[in-house]
C-alpha cells in the first residue's frame, strides 16, 4: 500500500506558506536588508573605535617618549648649570610636540623653565634645594606626563609635559555621527518604501492570490472578492467578480425558467411560435383550467397574462355558451368543434370575438382548445360592403326604373304626340348619362377599394388644368347664374401626378360647388403655392352642412339627409373618389362647413422638388 | 406634434404630420399607448407626412412594435419614404414591421 502523505507540522507548514507569499516575501526582503545595514553601521563603528583606541595609544606613547627625552636632556643641562639653554629646549620641544605644557617645577613650587616664558617665576637657577616637588593639578581633557628629574648636586625637580587629546578622536566622533545619520536615514527611506511597495502591490497580489485560489478551485466570487481599499486594481476585480455573480445569476435564473418551462410541458420555441400568432390560443385541461394561453388571447381577452395563466376557464371568459361548450368538449374528447361570435364592449369600444372550441384528441385526458379571433374590421367591412351594395343597387335602380318609365310612356302616349316622345327621350338619355356616370363611380370606387387604380404619373401643368377647368364650368354657372371666379397666381407650378385623376378631383369639388348653391350665389376656386404644396380652396356660397355632414361627406354613398340635398340628384360616390384619389398624390382633401353659410374645401397637393414653375 | 386620426372601420390610422424626433416621438408613443389600451393592436402609422426620424423616433417605433407585437400582429407603417425606409434598414430594424404603399393597404391587411 502506497504510503499516504502525513500532514506536515505546524511551524513548516506556515514557513512554507509565508515563502510562497509574495508579500511576505518582500517584507522579509525588506527586513533583511534593514538587518544587513544595521550590521554594516555597526562593524564601522567598531573599526572605527579600534582605530581610535590605537591613535590615542600612539599619541600616548609619543607625548611620553618626548617628556622622557626632554628629561633626560633637562637633567644633563642642569647639571651643567646651563638655565637658558634649558629654558629654550622646554620652549622649542613644546611647540615641535605640540605640547599645551611643558614646565620644570622645583620642589618649592617655583616655576623654573616653561614653554610660556612669562610663566616663570625663578629667574635664576639655585644652586641646591630641598624636597621633592609637588604633584601638579590634575585636567580633565588633557593628556599629562610627570617626570622626575634627579640634577646631580643640585637637587630633584618635576618636568610636567601636557598635550591636547589626540584630533582624531573627533573626527571618529564625527565619521560616528555621520554613519548613524546616513543608516537611520537609510532606514527611514527603507521603511517608507516598503510601505508605499505594499500600498501599491498588495491589490495585484491580492487579485494573484485570488486567481490561484480560483485555479485551486474556489469558484464562488463572494470567496474571491479581495478588500476593496486595496487599490484600482482591487477595486476592477471586485467589480469582475460583481459582473462575474450576476451573469451567474441570470444563467441561473434563465436556467431556472428554462426549467420550469419544460416542466410546465410547453417547450419554448413552440410557446414563442404561439406567442407570435395573431389569434388567441387557450389550453384547457380537463378540470376546465388554463394550462396555457398565448400573449394575443390575453390581449384579446382583455386579462392579465399572469392571473389568466392556469386559471379558471370560468373566470377568464364571461361568455357563459363559450365555457360551456369548453365543458362539454373536456367530457365527451370526441365532439366536434364549435365556433361562437360574441360582441363585448369595454374599453376597446365594440369588439367582435369569434371562438372556436374544438376537442384536442388525448388517451390520457380530455383537453381543450380554445382559438379567439378578432373579426371586428372583418364585420365592419362586411356590414360596409352590404351597405355598399344596397345602395349601389338602389342608385342603379332609380335611374332605370325612370327609363323604363319613360320608354313605356313614349311607346303608349308618344305615338300620336310627338312632344311627349320628345320629353321621353331626352330624359331617357339624361338618365342613361346619370346611370352611366354611377356606373363609373362605383366602377372607380371599386378599384380604389380593391387597390386596383392606378396612377399614370406625367408632368402637369396647373395652369393648363384650371383653364381647362374654367372652360368646363362657365356655361353651368352661367345657366343657374352663379358667379364661377378663379383667383390664380401668376405663376403656377408643374407637378408630378396622373392628370385626369387630379382633374377628377377638381371635377368632383367644384361641380358639387356649383350643385348645392342656389342661383344669385358665388363659388370661388382660390389657388396658391406654399411650404411645396399647391392649395387649392374651393368656396361657395351654397346650403353648406352639418358638422356630422362634414364628418360623414367623404363615405360612399353618404348624402345628407337634408332635403334640399335629396332634390338633387347624385350618388354620394363622388367626393369620397376625389379624396382618395388625391391621397394616392400624397394629398388630402378637408372641409369647413355650417348649414346656410357655404362650405370650403381645401385640396392639398404635393409638388415634387426641382420641379419648374410655369 | 400634430398627429391625424382616422378611424377606418375598427382601425385607426395614426398620421403624424413631422420629422420623428425628441418630443415628436414621445406624442406618438403616448398615442399609441392610448390606442393599444382598447385597440386590440389595430393600428396603422401612417408615415407619409414624415419626412425623417432620429434615434428617439426609431426607438419609440420598435417600443410600439413590441407592444403590438403582443396581439400577433407587427406594427404597420405606410407611406414611408426613402429617408426613412433606409434608416430603417440600416438600423437593422426594417424587418420588424410591415409596409405598405397606402394606409387603405394596411387597413385592408387587418381583414
Amino acid at each position: 500500500m502506497a504510503d499516504e502523505p502525513q500532514p506536515e507540522s505546524g511551524v513548516p507548514q506556515r514557513v512554507r506558506r509565508v515563502l510562497r507569499d509574495d508579500l511576505h516575501l518582500t517584507s522579509l526582503g525588506f527586513g533583511f536588508t534593514a538587518i544587513l545595514l544595521t550590521a554594516m553601521a555597526a562593524a564601522t563603528w567598531w573599526a572605527g573605535r579600534t582605530q581610535d583606541a590605537s591613535l590615542h595609544q600612539a599619541h600616548t606613547e609619543r607625548v611620553r617618549a618626548v617628556g622622557s627625552t626632554l628629561a633626560r636632556s633637562t637633567e644633563v643641562l642642569l647639571a651643567h648649570g646651563q638655565l637658558n639653554r634649558t629654558r629654550r629646549l622646554v620652549v622649542e620641544t613644546a611647540r615641535e610636540a605640540n605640547l599645551t605644557r611643558c614646565r620644570l617645577l622645583l620642589p618649592s613650587g617655583q616655576i623654573l623653565a616653561d614653554a610660556e616664558p612669562e610663566a616663570i617665576t625663578q629667574i635664576d637657577l639655585p644652586a641646591t634645594w630641598d624636597g621633592d616637588a609637588p604633584p601638579p593639578p590634575p585636567e580633565a581633557d588633557c593628556l599629562c606626563r610627570t617626570f622626575p628629574l634627579t640634577v646631580a648636586d643640585r637637587g630633584t625637580l618635576l618636568l610636567q609635559v601636557a598635550a591636547e587629546p589626540d584630533p582624531a578622536a573627533d573626527l571618529f566622533w564625527q565619521t560616528r555621527a555621520g554613519i548613524g545619520a546616513v543608516c537611520v536615514l537609510a532606514l527611514m527611506i527603507l521603511v517608507l518604501m516598503h510601505r508605499r511597495f505594499r500600498k501599491t502591490f498588495r491589490g495585484i497580489w491580492a487579485v494573484r492570490r485570488a486567481l490561484m485560489a480560483h485555479l485551486a478551485g474556489q469558484i464562488a466570487p463572494e470567496a474571491l472578492k479581495v478588500h476593496a481599499g486595496w487599490g484600482v486594481e482591487a477595486e476592477a476585480w471586485n467589480g469582475l467578480m460583481d459582473q462575474m455573480e450576476k451573469a451567474k445569476r441570470r444563467t441561473t435564473l434563465a436556467q431556472t425558467e428554462e426549467s420550469l418551462r419544460l416542466q410546465r410541458g410547453a417547450p419554448n420555441d413552440l410557446s414563442a411560435a404561439c406567442d407570435a400568432l395573431s389569434q388567441g390560443l387557450i389550453l384547457v385541461d380537463g378540470h376546465c383550467r388554463a394550462r396555457y394561453l398565448n400573449s394575443a388571447a390575453a390581449v384579446l381577452l382583455q386579462v392579465a397574462f399572469e392571473e389568466a395563466d392556469d386559471g379558471d376557464i370560468a373566470e377568464i371568459l364571461p361568455e357563459e355558451q363559450v365555457v360551456e361548450a369548453v365543458r362539454q368538449s373536456t367530457r365527451r374528447p370526441m365532439q366536434r368543434r364549435q365556433i361562437f361570435e360574441v360582441e363585448r364592449t369595454g374599453a376597446a369600444g365594440r369588439v367582435l370575438l369569434r371562438f372556436i372550441v374544438r376537442p384536442v384528441r388525448r388517451e390520457d385526458s380530455a383537453v381543450a382548445m380554445i382559438v379567439i379571433e378578432d373579426i371586428t374590421q372583418q364585420r365592419v367591412a362586411q356590414d360596409a360592403r352590404n351597405a355598399f351594395l344596397a345602395q349601389a343597387t338602389h342608385e342603379l335602380r332609380t335611374p332605370l326604373t325612370n327609363i323604363r318609365a319613360c320608354a313605356e310612356m313614349g311607346l303608349d302616349e308618344g305615338k300620336d304626340d310627338p312632344t311627349v316622345q320628345a320629353n321621353c327621350l331626352s330624359t331617357i338619355t339624361q338618365e342613361a348619362c346619370r346611370l352611366e356616370r354611377i356606373v363609373g363611380d362605383i366602377l372607380s370606387a371599386s378599384e380604389i377599394e380593391a387597390g386596383a387604380l392606378r396612377l399614370n404619373v406625367d408632368d402637369v401643368r396647373v395652369d393648363d388644368l384650371m383653364a381647362s377647368l374654367q372652360a368646363d364650368y362657365a356655361a353651368q354657372a352661367k345657366e343657374k347664374e352663379i358667379t364661377l371666379t378663379f383667383d390664380l397666381p401668376p405663376k403656377l407650378p408643374v407637378m408630378r401626378g396622373d392628370r385626369e385623376k387630379i382633374a377628377l378631383g377638381f371635377h368632383n369639388l367644384i361641380g358639387n360647388a356649383l350643385k348645392y348653391t342656389l342661383g344669385g350665389g358665388s363659388v370661388t376656386v382660390r389657388v396658391d403655392v406654399e411650404d411645396e404644396h399647391l392649395v387649392a380652396q374651393v368656396i361657395d356660397t351654397g346650403i353648406g352642412m352639418t358638422e356630422e355632414d362634414c364628418q360623414r361627406v367623404f363615405e360612399k354613398f353618404y348624402r345628407s339627409p337634408d332635403r334640399r340635398v335629396t332634390q338633387i340628384t347624385g350618388s354620394g360616390l363622388g367626393l369620397g373618389i376625389a379624396r382618395e384619389v388625391i391621397r394616392m398624390h400624397g394629398g388630402e382633401i378637408t372641409v369647413e362647413s355650417e348649414p346656410d353659410q357655404g362650405s370650403t374645401f381645401t385640396l392639398t397637393l404635393p409638388v415634387a422638388e426641382g420641379v419648374a414653375v410655369a | 406634434m400634430n398627429i391625424q386620426e382616422q378611424e377606418c372601420g375598427a382601425v385607426r390610422v395614426l398620421k403624424p404630420d413631422g420629422p420623428l424626433t425628441d418630443q415628436g416621438a414621445d406624442d406618438l408613443k403616448s398615442r399609441v399607448d392610448g390606442l393599444l389600451g382598447g385597440g386590440l393592436g389595430r393600428c396603422v402609422v401612417d408615415a407619409s407626412a414624415t419626412q425623417y426620424a432620429d434615434s428617439r423616433g426609431l426607438e419609440v417605433l420598435v417600443e410600439v412594435n413590441e407592444q403590438i407585437a403582443r396581439t400577433g400582429h407587427p406594427l404597420k407603417l405606410c407611406g414611408v419614404n426613402e429617408t426613412l425606409r433606409q434608416a430603417l434598414e440600416l438600423t437593422g430594424l426594417a424587418a420588424q414591421f410591415e409596409f405598405f404603399a397606402d394606409a387603405n393597404s394596411a387597413v385592408r391587411s387587418f381583414l
